[in-house]
């Protein structure tokens, strides 16, 4: 009995869904359009062939990576939302590599980009750690105002030094076959970045809950005061977690330019950083749940974007559907908090009848 | 001549910046942080555009923007105050949510149209005598409206905070919210206003883009210059006259991006150029020591025993 309760109670996001993707159908009221065959629509797009279920697990992939970075930095109480720009950064690292170093073979051609990507992201991230740990600066506002700067560099780069030979648009490139992610399905988009997806995700996961560093790190986040107390530097910890955090967002960077574009246009995904935060928040900043989420969330930017196709909705309506799904999930913690208080309540009132009987 | 025109075009770009400012402090000293300032200006400015659009008159824009950001700060500020929910969390929602709002309801209204709409952008008001002072009255005094008004605003919230009954309770709810509380005040309710208020503001900050010089909307329009409003609420320590100077300081940098910009300077290239003000905010976040943070900033407050 008490153990379908917990279930029920667990799946608790899932039913939010549901509610906030109807309150974002309410809106799509106003181009007279019904909400009702959009969202069929939606389904039938993202289901209707392989290739299309295949997207789905590719738009996955960035997601799970931007995810898994606000979530990692999150158990520690920390906030890094300039994923974005740690993106560009493995963005940029990863495509100047593909592009300078295209003589090797593919397997080290490969790695090189996704250490590259891996290692730039981290520093970047972990410049906002260091500047928390020194001067005790807000990471909140570094890692916001982070991500302009990526774009500036991202920009600088792209018009200058890395411009395409035609020298025409603000973009890179194409990068040589031997620097392309393998495909896990041939003549869809799924392509072996999603593994790697799984790894990170699994490793994040063993970082948290298996190692020391993990246990601090949580520590950290649980109580500051009281983790000092116990001797842990926590500035030890800002720093490796903004390291940890800024990989994270920089793979992304490798899995989208070596698996997806297979170049770099300038300020291309501009919303990776701040879905992942949706994600991350949907997912309760656990890895499995990053996971769940993130195809979620793939499967409606797939659905979506062809939906939109067919009906006059304008593309914008992806992100009132992400903001009503991520509000309803957050209201549905408070209810979900509410439930279990007044339960715990019943069971205390009814064991303490049982022995006063 | 060029330094005077600099000098007025800084004032301009700080109008938004020191309302936007003001109102987080007067939020923020309540112990709420508003973090969804940057949907709020992103979606003030879009029903200014609007509301003047339709009308033609600048003063139901600047409603409608008022009403905007007061709704949207409602919503915010019933999750976070009441429903006791993360504020940056549901704030990063909002704002997600208020960039798609904003676009989805301009095409709804617009559809696609060919070159941008434009509204008359807000006239520029010369005080009379002080506006023919040479240098000072160029600079000073033919600005818009809102421009006198973001001066006067740092007055009236300097004394509303620290002058009144009112700014002491302000005061108190950031810094002890059980005193308050035991004072027989309820802590929920006065955060709950201030974030109406601080919305209110942003609203109104945020038409100032739209309507107050560029006469347009854009999705890009605010890009990024709520999170600066924001920034500066902290570096200028959550004081009224500090958040005035910060916003000076990056109105300044903004107008100088901008002439840097235009002007055939290629020194710096132009992509760092118009990073300027965010690098100047990371400067100043850093090298900034004493920070004078109210004691329960983006703490929710939960009465003992009644979870």
């Amino acid at each position: 009995m008490r153990s379908d309760r917990h279930i029920l109670l667990t799946l608790f996001p899932l039913y939010s869904v549901i509610v906030g993707l109807f309150l974002s159908g309410l809106m799509m009221l106003f181009l007279g359009q019904n909400p009702l065959v959009v969202y069929r629509d939606i389904l039938l797009f993202a289901f209707r062939d392989i290739y299309n279920i295949a997207d789905i697990f590719a738009k996955a992939v960035p997601l799970i990576f931007t995810g898994l970075a606000f979530g990692f930095a999150y158990r520690a109480s920390l906030f890094n939302i300039g994923a974005q720009g740690q993106f560009y950064m493995g963005c940029l690292a990863s495509v100047s590599c593909s592009l300078y170093f295209s003589f090797l073979p593919k397997v080290l051609l490969l790695s090189i980009c996704l250490l590259s990507s891996l290692i730039i992201g981290g520093l970047w991230g972990s410049l906002i750690g260091y500047a928390k740990a020194r001067f005790n600066a807000n990471e909140f506002l570094l890692s916001l105002m982070s991500t302009y700067v990526a774009i500036a560099i991202m920009n600088f780069l792209i018009r200058g030094p890395l411009i395409e030979a035609k020298g025409e648009y603000p973009q890179t490139d194409v990068i040589a076959q031997s620097a392309w992610i393998p495909l896990l399905i041939p003549h869809t988009r799924m392509h072996a970045g999603l593994i790697l997806a799984l790894l990170v995700a699994a490793a994040a996961y063993f970082i948290l809950w298996k190692t020391a560093l993990g246990f601090k790190i949580r520590a950290v986040g649980m109580n500051r005061d009281a983790a000092r107390f116990a001797g842990i530097d926590e500035r030890k910890i800002f720093v490796s977690v903004f390291f940890i955090s800024g990989a994270f967002a920089g793979l992304a960077g490798f899995t989208e330019v070596n698996g997806i574009q297979h170049m770099l246009v300038q300020g291309f995904n501009p919303m990776i950083g701040t879905e992942g935060i949706g994600i991350a928040i949907l997912g309760n900043a656990h890895p499995l749940g990053i996971v769940l989420s993130a195809l979620l969330f793939g499967a409606l930017k797939v659905g979506g974007a062809l939906a939109v196709q067919v009906s006059n909705i304008s593309s914008s309506f992806l992100g009132i559907m992400e903001g009503c799904v991520m509000l309803s999930v957050i209201i549905s913690y408070f209810i979900r908090q509410r439930i279990m208080t007044v339960l715990e309540k019943k069971r205390l009132q009814e064991e303490s009848k049982v022995k006063i009987l | 001549m060029i330094i005077e025109g600099l000098l007025a075009r800084s004032i301009q770009m700080s109008t938004p910046l020191i309302i936007g400012a003001l109102a987080e402090v007067l939020v923020e000293r309540t112990g709420v942080m508003n973090i969804a300032i940057e949907g709020i200006f992103l979606l003030g400015a879009w029903a200014g555009f609007v509301g003047t659009y339709f009308t033609g008159s600048h003063l139901i824009g600047l409603i409608a923007a008022i009403a905007t950001g007061t709704l949207v700060g409602s919503c915010y500020g019933y999750i976070t105050v009441y429903l006791k929910q993360h504020q940056i969390v549901t704030g990063t929602a909002i704002n997600i949510l208020a960039a798609g709002l904003a676009l989805y309801f301009y095409r709804v209204l617009f559809g696609v149209p060919l070159l941008p709409l434009t509204v008359e952008p807000l006239a520029r008001l010369n005080i009379p005598l002080l506006s023919s002072i040479p240098v000072i009255g160029e600079i000073l005094f033919r600005q818009n409206v809102l421009t006198y008004l973001s001066i006067a605003l740092i007055f009236m919230i300097y004394w509303l905070l620290f002058k009144t009954k009112i700014g002491l309770v302000i005061r108190s709810t950031g810094a002890n919210p059980e005193a308050v509380d035991a004072a027989g005040i309820n802590v929920d309710s006065v955060r709950f206003k201030a974030v109406l208020c601080s919305s209110a503001l942003c609203g109104l900050a945020g038409a100032f883009y739209s309507i107050g010089f560029l006469g347009l909307f854009t999705e890009d329009i605010i890009g990024g210059r709520g999170w600066i409003a924001f920034a500066i609420c902290f570096l200028g320590n959550w004081n009224p006259i500090g958040a005035a100077v910060g916003g000076l300081i990056f109105g300044i940098a903004d107008a100088t991006s901008t002439v840097i910009q235009t002007s055939g300077f290629k020194l710096i290239p132009n992509e760092f150029v118009i990073a300027i003000p965010y690098i100047l905010t990371i400067i100043a976040t850093i090298s900034r020591k004493e920070f004078r943070v109210p004691e329960y900033l983006g703490v929710p407050y939960i009465k003992e025993g009644r979870r």
